[in-house]
């Protein structure tokens, strides 16, 4: 027995050394970036390791720190909150590195880094589009919109500059790119990383005057983490010292005048500012105020996206159940595929099929965003609206059709004025049911650059963290007030159709 | 008016009519009794064409049904329900619409009538069912007589050459059925009424006073038909 113990003592002993010896630098990372960030080559499989100048900057981290570096995939605009969590378990982080601005809001909350990267906000579009020669030349005629990553800097930059309307926010930069590329988009704003990774891979776009606007990305991690800090400075400093770091951002095409002021900089004072631009953003500085209103008028575009789809999505869903419970075989097949593909898809996607995909097949299916918005959800939602008129049509006893056909109508005739009127009004219920719950996913709308509640939460809730819990109530309390009125209409439809 | 040439009509291997032949001339009123499970509403709904059958013929007014495994062309059904109207045993009002609204729905919906046009005849026919205050109520506010009463205006108001009552009475108590019966008494003492009636009931008693003559239905055979009084003892009880 002794002999045992011993021999699995004996066995045991490397592993708890190897595992002692190389402890993990969990780093919160958000993959759907992309490129030159976190990524993988196309093609890969899903085995395929991460790559990317992050990806390396955190394995030459861990490795100074005698460390395994380890990505833990979350959310991007909600990575920081990763460290407001417990550091071991599932989505536990030590750092967040992932192209994150040097930000007093954040910094109030979390301990920072010195930079690891300089970056400037990049112009980009078409080479053949004369008509943006520079920054300033853009004002005013940026007809189709300037595209930039939602909530980012960028974002801030392009909306102060060119003003709120004439920029489109989404989550996804890559398909953001895509449409300047095909001439959906004036131009989209982008950090200088990602706009030399896009500028390299679509040879038809190309950046536009100067660089502007410079910053920091750093890397978050707790306060109190001192010690953790202070070994990351370090290894920063010494990387870019002995050239390390600036290995890995050639190897992306990164490293540029800017990364040298970098290295300059980091052996004396940080940070020094950089040039200030004609416009200093300053997140954060209104106050609750200020903000309602914004949140208002994005209820105004969630209010109009619902209503008017949804009479789109009730006259399609009720042709639908009729041609599903009256029609033809072959149409009542047609009609029953459409119903089962449309309610087993996700919204999202079919959104990104109708705004994104269709320009590909033919440009003159190019969709604007409002558009787009309203015939996704009049599509999606009239799937289920056939489901519910087809439930409503099986409900009416045979007898009322009897005695309209014994009458001499045609049956088409007794569908339109016997049948359907009473299924309509039988359904009311879970059709009412049904538009409140549009409202709530008109949000899903803000993958196609609409800015709606939702998004317009989002994106004051990042750059005003501490007003986060009224800004939450706040929006609650809009979409309540949208859809509580909606109720009450119901149960008023309700009791006025009630034909028994 | 009506000529029904041995009509056939299986239910999976059940037989419900077997070879039924009848004639009902014109502004004639006729029962048809039997059993129940005799074919008696099911003789009524082929010959408006709401029930299909396998073998035979149905003309009506000039217009002909033939049985058989293909459904009669739409065009055909249409021209043949304008000259036959039905009345239901469970009355089958249009719940969503008024009383008034009922009756003008087939001159309105199927003879394309414009309201205005229609409703001074609908109020007559209301009238003569002794309804004219309901016109604006819904079915839900009427008694099942007057639902009944209104569904025999709303038959008449397409003037058909020959209207279809299934069973009228069964679904109502006996002082509401007597209301229904009272309607049909009156039109058939009508002398300027000519529409034929064919009446499938169970109320013999009824029958016996409004009827001029009787098809006697059993096991999907006609046993009877002729005059009421000449039927065989037992069969009309």
């Amino acid at each position: 027995m002794k002999h045992l113990t011993a021999a699995l003592l004996l066995f045991a002993t490397p592993l708890v050394a190897i595992a002692q010896e190389k402890k993990s630098l969990r780093w919160g990372t958000d993959p759907t970036g992309g490129a030159p960030y976190i990524f993988k080559p196309p093609g890969s499989g899903d085995d395929t390791p991460y790559i990317g100048f992050e990806v390396e900057l955190a394995e030459y981290l861990a490795r100074k720190l005698g460390r395994q570096s380890v990505p833990v995939d979350g959310l991007w605009k909600s990575l920081p909150e990763l460290l407001d969590k417990p550091r071991d378990g599932d989505k536990g982080i030590d750092i967040v590195l992932n192209g994150y601005e040097d930000r007093k809001d954040l910094k109030e909350k979390y301990a920072a880094t010195i930079p690891y990267y300089v970056y400037r906000l990049t112009l980009i579009a078409r080479r053949d589009n004369a008509e943006v020669a520079d920054w300033s030349s853009l004002r005013g005629k940026a007809t189709k919109g300037i595209g930039v990553l939602g909530e980012s800097a960028a974002a801030e930059y392009a909306k102060r500059l060119y003003g709120e309307t004439a920029v489109d926010e989404s989550d996804d930069v890559a398909n953001v790119v895509g449409r300047v590329n095909d001439r959906l988009m004036t131009a989209t704003v982008q950090d200088s990383p990602a706009a030399v990774h896009f500028i390299k891979t679509n040879p038809d776009l190309h950046a536009v005057g100067e660089g502007r606007q410079p910053g920091f990305y750093t890397i978050y991690l707790r306060k109190g983490d001192d010690a953790l800090r202070e070994e990351l400075n370090a290894a920063i400093r010494d990387g870019l010292k002995d050239g390390s770091i600036q290995r890995i951002y050639r190897k992306y095409g990164l490293w540029n005048a800017d990364q040298d002021g970098l290295a300059f900089r980091h052996n004396g004072d940080w940070p020094t500012p950089v040039d200030q631009d004609e416009i200093a953003i300053q997140p954060g500085d209104g106050g609750i105020g200020k903000l309602f209103p914004q949140l208002l008028r994005a209820a105004g575009m969630t209010v109009l996206l619902a209503v008017a789809s949804f009479p789109l999505a009730m006259i399609a869903g009720l042709a639908l159940a009729v041609v599903r419970v009256y029609g033809p075989r072959w149409l009542a097949v047609l009609s029953a595929v459409y119903v089962e593909v449309v309610r087993g898809t996700p919204l999202l996607l079919q959104l990104y099929v109708i705004f994104y995909m269709l320009p590909k097949i033919d440009p003159m299916l190019a969709l604007e965003p409002l558009q787009a918005g309203i015939l996704g959800l009049a599509l999606n939602y009239a799937a289920y609206e056939a489901e519910n008129y087809r439930a409503g049509l099986l409900a009416i006893p045979k007898g009322q059709m009897e005695a309209a056909l014994a009458l001499g109508m045609t049956p088409f005739t007794a569908i339109r004025v016997v049948i359907v009127p009473q299924a309509v009004r039988l359904v009311i219920p879970p059709v009412t049911n049904d538009f409140i719950a549009l409202f709530k996913d008109t949000s899903v709308c803000s993958v196609i650059l609409i800015t709606e509640l939702t998004r317009k939460y989002n994106e004051l809730y990042n750059f005003n963290r501490d007003l986060v819990v009224q800004l939450a109530f706040i929006t609650a309390g809009l979409y309540l007030l949208m859809s509580y009125p909606m109720a009450l209409l119901a149960k008023w439809l309700e009791k006025k159709a009630k034909p028994t | 008016m009506i000529t029904v040439s041995n009509l056939h009509k299986n239910h999976g291997a059940t037989r419900i009519l077997n070879g039924v032949n009848a004639t009902f001339g014109k502004g004639q009123v006729v029962g048809i009794v039997g059993p129940s499970g005799s074919g008696k509403s099911t003789l009524l709904r082929c010959i408006n064409g709401l029930e299909r059958f396998h073998a035979g013929e149905v003309t009506v007014g000039g217009v002909t049904l033939a049985g058989g495994p293909n459904p009669p062309p739409s065009e055909t059904l249409l021209r043949l329900r304008r000259i036959v109207g039905m009345v239901f045993q469970q009355f089958n009002l249009f719940p969503h619409m008024t009383a008034l609204a009922n009756v003008t729905s087939g001159a309105v919906h199927a003879l394309g009538k414009t309201r205005a046009e229609a409703e001074p005849a609908a109020r007559t026919l209301l009238e003569r069912v002794g309804l004219a205050d309901k016109a604006d109520r819904r079915p839900s506010e009427l008694s099942g007589g007057q639902q009944q009463r209104v569904a025999i205006a709303r038959a008449l108001a397409v003037n058909p050459a020959a209207i279809l009552f299934d069973e009228p009475t069964s679904a109502l108590d006996p002082r509401m059925s007597a209301e229904v019966m009272k309607v049909i008494d009156d039109l058939a003492d009508d002398e300027q009424f000519q529409t034929t009636m064919v009446i499938v009931t169970h109320d013999t008693a009824a029958l016996k006073r409004v009827a001029d003559s009787v098809v006697v239905l059993e096991a999907g055979i006609v046993r009877h038909a002729g005059p009421v009084d000449a039927a065989p003892p037992g069969l009309i009880d």
